[in-house]
């Protein structure tokens, strides 16, 4: 019972852009906010999963980019629309904004930059006390193909993601390492309860019941 | 006055070379791919471009090509010291070139550059025998040589330091000039057959010798003749070539030598009869750019030269790839050998497009009204693309602005008005600095540039990522630039902050400036309290707020259906246009599209930008409409082509029928205080975002009424019985209390003809209950009336206005 398929023009709408057609799955539409200091990538690992990009000079971001990705798990499809958010501490009074209301989270550090990670840390505590309470948050170390010159250790971040109840990875927009598992994996951890285990948990939550939310800046219609 | 048809001799010549390529896919320690060396030599070669002296051959341009190669463009003309060195030349000739090639070591040297590829191919001679060198800039701009793969100078003329490491010295040049003059005097070629390997042997043997001059006589069977020069003139050549480089003298001591001063007249330059060819008469840049203009391509004539050979691209492809990127393949081609000629450019073109130009347009008279100076008015209306192409057109803007510029500032005005026509593209950077009344007084210099702070850190990731796709911001010596630039403004402005944007917002003014970072400075520090007054405050949210709601507002204003659409399915500008103002559109687009955009913002106001806003939605106008939220923020992600011509016109049309008032901001930087018949300062941001339409002050009413009334058109909201009592002429009343504002239907308000009476006219809600103009104009909107705005202060504000428009019964 308790899917988060979304009903009415929001199925049709998201089927019109899968040629495909998979009107008999189930769709799920999720808001996704990437939060994190300046110059850890990103836009880098945005670009990489919605476009399979990488510019070695990507633009910085101002206020906010946004755009949106589609994958597929077992039987549903899942859409992101992604907030992708400027990293300079001036633009921190935006960020509410962009994170009110989304189901998920990632938050990015620079492996080579310790300082990023204690901004990440931050960002974590801030999304816990301020963002919905049951926003699944990532921690994605990245620039994972500099790890010859890394600063943060692995094992350093996992055991924070750890004691924090975040997924964790390491990414490389440049490579691709990890960017579409930690994309996935979030896609995974998101409540679309599969039938059987559903204990109608508070995780459960109906992506409907959070459509007064979303209205803010967002419009379904 | 007609032109001499003689065919001129070619002023300008090209020189080619390839620099070093990195090993492929190695990436500096930030992680980002290395600046390829070519870029690199290109923004250091940038600065050889201001070099003006007479003894120097003046550095045009620097280009680009496949591979790596790198262009030069200079100054090239006359006879060079090798072929005029092939009959015996008179002592005092000889002294002569000594003594101007003394002059230009100095002009380098005070510019902190050495040559150390002197030699008698690079110097060359005009008809009045004046000396300039050519190609000195080599060893600077390939960063003392470590970007290219060959090595640079004539081993003939270098001293025994630079084969032991020795560099950066001008001692070194000094050493190669007496070498030159000392060849000269001899009459021989120094070692002429010998094998470089030989000849380093020779040099190095000096380091044994106690007078290098008279052994090189020796050596040569000369003696007889070395006997022969003038004393005072041989012991300068031999001081120059003394082993030791602190024993050489200075230029500035070789200028003052008694050999030199005692009749400097025949050293010193003289100066050559000015060319009774026009075109020459003018600056060696512009003569370049519009030989450019008329068709002249480097590239071309140095393919034609055989300087540029293509190959076809297979044959350069590895036959074996290693898995670590090591290459096995065919052995590099010869064309990717250093080749030295000297091609020259020829000028013929140019003459021939522009020999039918009257001698008036080449001097325009600015102040002399019996001859007004409308060259190329014919083609005003020609599409900008075309008329920046166009050679003749081009000629007559750059020497009129030419003219202007050396008049500013008492010419701003006429700068001004003829910059509203185009700006030509040549001269596009300090015409900005005088639209923004910019005055190089030197206080760039005095700015502490380079103390750390806590934001270098913000400023260093944001550079590599600004405009990276330009050669000259991308080059390292960009980089320097810019980051001294945005230090330099945030030393310079204690109460303001560096927001991520600034470095975008930057860029324009040091990509037209590149030489001159003081204009660039400056010109960002007029634009931004002009534009951007407050953006850059620590906390500058209420700036930004009352930016956006007045956007919206504006655009409700001049398009009523999209603005409601927009607003029903939430599409705010925050989510999208904070980067559009905050950088004024120069994170949002590439350089060439803000520059012609700049172009008329430089010519607006304050409101200018909101009005660029406003054009970009129109244009997308189709397709927001018929999108969802989703769809709408996407376009703005990934800004589809913007047509900015169109762009550009739709703002200034928009910009033009819009009262000042309407657009009116609290924060912006004012020039006369806001008066009780202006929007005054009661209006908070609240009323703004309460507010769909904007206000128009009670001042701006009364000019249209008393100058356009048929531009307005009053609609009179009180009852009945008040605008019976006194109203405004020509003015309608609907009484607010009657009108059904359920539906947005004009016919529901039951005034006949009412739409054609609102068609084209600026429409002001007027009512003393401010909350009924707020409600009716917002109906009104809906109804997609265009141009719909709200008399400030209501109706009583008119009672007070002198002398009364009013008409009371």
């Amino acid at each position: 019972m308790a899917t988060t398929a979304r009903s009415g023009g929001n199925a049709s709408g998201s089927t019109a852009q899968r040629p495909n057609g998979t009107q008999q799955n189930k769709n799920c539409q999720f808001k996704l906010v990437l939060l994190g200091e300046s110059a850890v990538g990103k836009s880098s690992l945005v670009l990489r999963f919605v476009k399979g990009q990488f510019h070695e000079y990507q633009e910085s971001t101002i206020g906010a980019a946004f755009l949106t990705q589609t994958i597929c798990i077992e039987d549903t499809v899942v859409k992101f629309e992604i907030w992708d958010t400027a990293g300079q501490e001036r633009y921190h009074s935006l960020a509410p904004m962009y994170y009110r209301g989304a189901q998920a989270a990632i938050v990015v550090y620079d492996i080579q930059n310790q300082d990023s990670f204690q901004r990440a840390k931050t960002w974590v505590k801030e999304l816990h006390k301020q963002a919905s309470p049951n926003i699944v948050i990532a921690l994605a170390g990245n620039k994972a193909d500099l790890s010859n010159i890394r600063v943060v250790e692995y094992e350093e971040a996992k055991q924070y993601a750890e004691e924090n109840g975040l997924l964790f990875m390491e990414t490389s927009a440049k490579t691709g390492m990890n960017v579409n598992d930690i994309f996935l994996a979030i896609a995974k951890k998101l409540p679309k309860n599969d039938g059987a285990h559903n204990q109608g948990a508070p995780a459960g939550r109906r992506l409907n019941d959070n459509e007064n939310n979303r209205q803010t800046n967002n419009c379904c219609k | 006055m007609h032109q001499s048809s003689s065919k001129p001799e070619s002023r300008l010549a090209a020189i080619t070379f390839f620099a070093k390529t990195h090993p492929g896919d190695v990436c500096g320690s930030n992680g980002l791919p290395l600046t390829p060396n070519s870029i690199a030599i290109l923004g250091r070669a940038q600065r050889l471009k201001d070099l003006k002296h007479p003894h120097l051959c003046q550095y045009l341009d620097f280009v680009r090509g496949k591979h790596e190669r790198t262009i030069v463009v200079s100054e090239y003309f006359g006879t060079t010291l090798l072929d005029k060195s092939r009959v015996a030349l008179l002592d005092s000739l000889i002294a002569r070139i000594f003594y101007q090639i003394v002059c230009a070591l100095k002009e380098l040297a005070e510019q902190n550059l050495v040559v150390h590829n002197l030699e008698p191919k690079h110097i060359l001679l005009d008809d009045c025998n004046n000396v300039k060198i050519f190609n000195y800039g080599l060893y600077h701009m390939t960063k003392c040589g470590d970007y290219v793969p060959f090595p640079i100078g004539n081993v003939r003329y270098m001293p025994p330091e630079r084969f032991l490491g020795a560099k950066n010295n001008i001692k070194s040049d000094i050493w190669s000039l007496g070498m030159i003059v000392a060849e000269l005097l001899l009459q021989t070629t120094i070692w002429s057959g010998m094998k470089i390997s030989n000849i380093t042997r020779k040099i190095l043997s000096f380091l044994q010798v106690g007078n290098v001059f008279e052994k090189i006589a020796r050596e040569h069977n000369c003696l007889e003749r070395y006997a022969q020069i003038n004393g005072e003139l041989r012991a300068l050549v031999e001081t120059c070539l003394n082993v030791a480089p602190s024993k050489r003298p200075l230029p500035t001591e070789l200028l003052s030598h008694p050999y030199f001063s005692k009749d400097v007249t025949t050293y010193a330059y003289t100066e050559p009869p000015k060319s009774n060819v026009l075109l020459l008469r003018c600056p060696l840049e512009q003569i370049y750019y519009w030989w450019q203009l008329a068709g002249g391509d480097v590239q071309s004539e140095l393919k034609k030269e055989g300087l540029i050979r293509s190959e076809a691209p297979i044959l350069a492809i590895p036959q074996i790839v290693c898995l670590n990127g090591a290459i096995v393949g065919p052995k590099r081609s010869q064309s990717y050998l250093m080749d030295d000629r000297v091609v020259p450019l020829k000028l013929n073109n140019l003459f021939e497009k522009l020999c039918n130009l009257p001698a008036m347009a080449y001097f325009p008279l600015i102040h002399s009204p019996k001859f007004p100076h409308n060259f190329g008015a014919s083609m005003a209306q020609l599409p900008l693309v075309i008329r920046e192409k166009d050679i003749e057109y081009q000629f007559y803007r750059v020497r009129l602005f030419s003219r202007l510029l050396k008049g500013y500032p008492y010419t701003s005005d006429m700068i001004r008005k003829e910059a509203a026509k185009d700006i030509p593209p040549y001269l596009r950077g300090p015409i900005w600095a005088c639209l923004l009344d910019v005055i190089p007084i030197g206080s760039y210099e005095k700015i502490d540039k380079f103390t750390p702070t806590s934001t270098d850190r913000q400023i260093e990731v944001d550079i590599p990522r600004c405009h990276q796709y330009d050669e000259l911001l991308s080059s390292p010596v960009g980089h320097c630039k810019l980051k001294r630039l945005l230090k330099a403004w945030v030393t310079a402005h204690p109460q303001y902050v560096y927001w991520q944007g600034l470095d975008s917002l930057t860029a324009p003014f040091l990509y037209l400036n590149f030489n001159n970072e003081e204009l660039a400075f400056l010109s960002l520090y007029k634009f931004i309290p002009k534009y951007l007054q407050w953006f850059f405050l620590r906390d500058n949210s209420a700036i930004i707020k009352e930016y956006l709601c007045k956007f919206s507002q504006l655009t409700a204003f001049h398009e009523p259906i999209l603005a409601k659409h927009l607003s029903s399915i939430n599409f705010i500008p925050e989510l999208f246009a904070i980067p559009w103002f905050l950088t004024m559109f120069s994170h949002v687009f590439p350089l060439h599209k803000i520059m012609h955009l700049w172009d008329k913002l430089m010519l607006g106001d304050s409101s200018y930008p909101l009005f660029i806003g406003i054009s970009i939605l129109k244009q997308l106008k189709s397709t927001l409409l018929s999108s969802g939220f989703n769809e709408c923020i996407l376009l703005f992600s990934d800004l589809p082509d913007i047509v900015m011509e169109n762009c550009v016109l739709e703002s200034q049309k928009m910009y033009e029928c819009t009262p000042k008032s309407v657009s009116h901001r609290l924060h912006v930087l004012r020039e006369e205080p806001l008066t009780e018949f202006d929007i005054t300062t009661d209006v908070t941001l609240a009323h703004l975002q309460a507010e769909m339409c904007p206000r128009i002050s009670a001042k701006d009413f009364t000019n249209l009424l008393h100058h356009a009334p048929n531009d307005m058109c009053a609609l009179d909201l009180r009852s009945a019985v008040e605008y019976s009592h006194v109203h405004v002429p020509h003015s309608l009343n609907v009484p607010f209390v009657a009108a059904q504002l359920s539906e947005p239907r004009l016919d529901a308000l039951g005034v006949p003809q009412l739409e054609e009476l609102m068609h084209g006219r600026i429409v002001i809600c007027i009512s003393n209950t401010h909350e009924h103009a707020v409600q009716f104009s917002k109906f009104l909107v809906e109804c997609g009336v265009l141009r719909v705005c709200i008399l400030h202060k209501g109706f009583n504000i008119l009672h007070t206005i002198e002398p009364n428009i009013l008409i009371s019964n």
